[in-house]
């Protein structure tokens, strides 16, 4: 099963591309100058970008020698408000949980006094 | 009372944290026992009706969700992990009505399942409860892709990354 938001998790779920990422939420830049803080060589970089890429996160210029990177906000933008989605129906959850959770609470506690006022009067 | 906070991560995963004035076990079989589970899961106004629960590792939890609407689909879990009373793991996902994995009507193109693992911790008398949830993607190997994402997150890849989500912020 594939489909465009599992290539953008999927490029999400590396931890340089993720840093790249945050880089160029900074700003369009070149390819060296991206590989610079990543003590990765360039052929290394260029792998990663064309990861990113196809997954369509990034889009980079034609200008013959730099190539310079910049984000793609679109994709990003699908999985944050997917996650939005179903954190909001965990959350909704959780509160219906800890309400459930305080009344079988009060049951319990009602229920031990009861057992304890039966055996008191059998004494 | 309970807490609930949120890490912040664009991208490909949330965890959330409560704090519950109940013993472990008590909400362990909660998310454990389809009784309780149908008391609560869902958001206000939804109904679960039990069709399978099998609390086993591969073992299904097939429901069916009322929706205050009228709508009505069918779900699932697929149990990966179960070690009592501390930690449970399980796709989750929709289904039809014999159980096989849907796409998620309302979005088809967001992947159909999801990785959601439950840690319990007790403290000072209450339960603080995590749940992470990732996407998942149809092979192991991607799976494992994808912890060590949520590692490299923990070892302090989230303030980088809060970048990139103010960034998004911006663009909204």
């Amino acid at each position: 099963m594939h489909d465009p938001l599992s290539s953008t998790f999927a490029a999400l779920a590396d931890p340089t591309r993720r840093a790249i990422l945050a880089r160029l939420a900074l700003g369009e830049t070149s390819v060296t100058e991206l590989a610079e803080p990543f003590e990765m060589s360039m052929p290394a970089v260029s792998k990663h970008l064309k990861v990113l890429e196809r997954a369509g996160l990034i889009a980079r210029g034609r200008e013959a020698q730099s190539r310079p990177c910049r984000l793609e906000p679109g994709p990003l933008k699908e999985a944050a408000s997917w996650i939005e989605e179903y954190r909001r129906f965990w959350e909704a959850s959780l509160d219906r949980l800890e309400e459930y959770l305080r009344k079988v609470q009060a049951a319990k506690t009602k229920g031990s006094r009861a057992n304890r006022s039966k055996s008191k009067t059998k004494e | 009372m309970a807490q609930s906070t949120r890490q912040a991560s664009a991208g490909t995963e949330f965890v959330l944290h409560r704090t519950f004035d109940a013993s472990r076990e008590d909400v362990w079989e909660a998310f454990t026992r389809p009784e309780h589970l149908k008391h609560w899961w869902g958001t206000p106004g939804t109904s679960v009706e039990v069709a399978r629960h099998e609390l086993k590792p591969g073992g299904i939890f097939h429901y069916r969700m009322k929706f205050p609407d009228g709508r009505a689909m069918w779900a699932r879990f697929i149990f990966r992990e179960i070690v009592a009373p501390e930690r449970l793991v399980w796709l989750n996902g929709f289904s039809d009505e014999h159980g096989g994995l849907t796409r998620n009507p309302w979005a088809p193109n967001l992947p159909p399942e999801t990785l959601n693992t439950v840690t319990l911790v007790e403290e000072n008398g209450q339960t603080r409860l995590t749940v992470t949830v990732v996407p998942f993607h149809a092979s192991e190997e991607e799976a494992r892709v994808f912890a060590g994402g949520i590692a490299g997150m923990k070892a302090g890849f989230g303030a980088t990354f809060q970048v990139l989500a103010n960034y998004l912020a911006q663009r909204r």
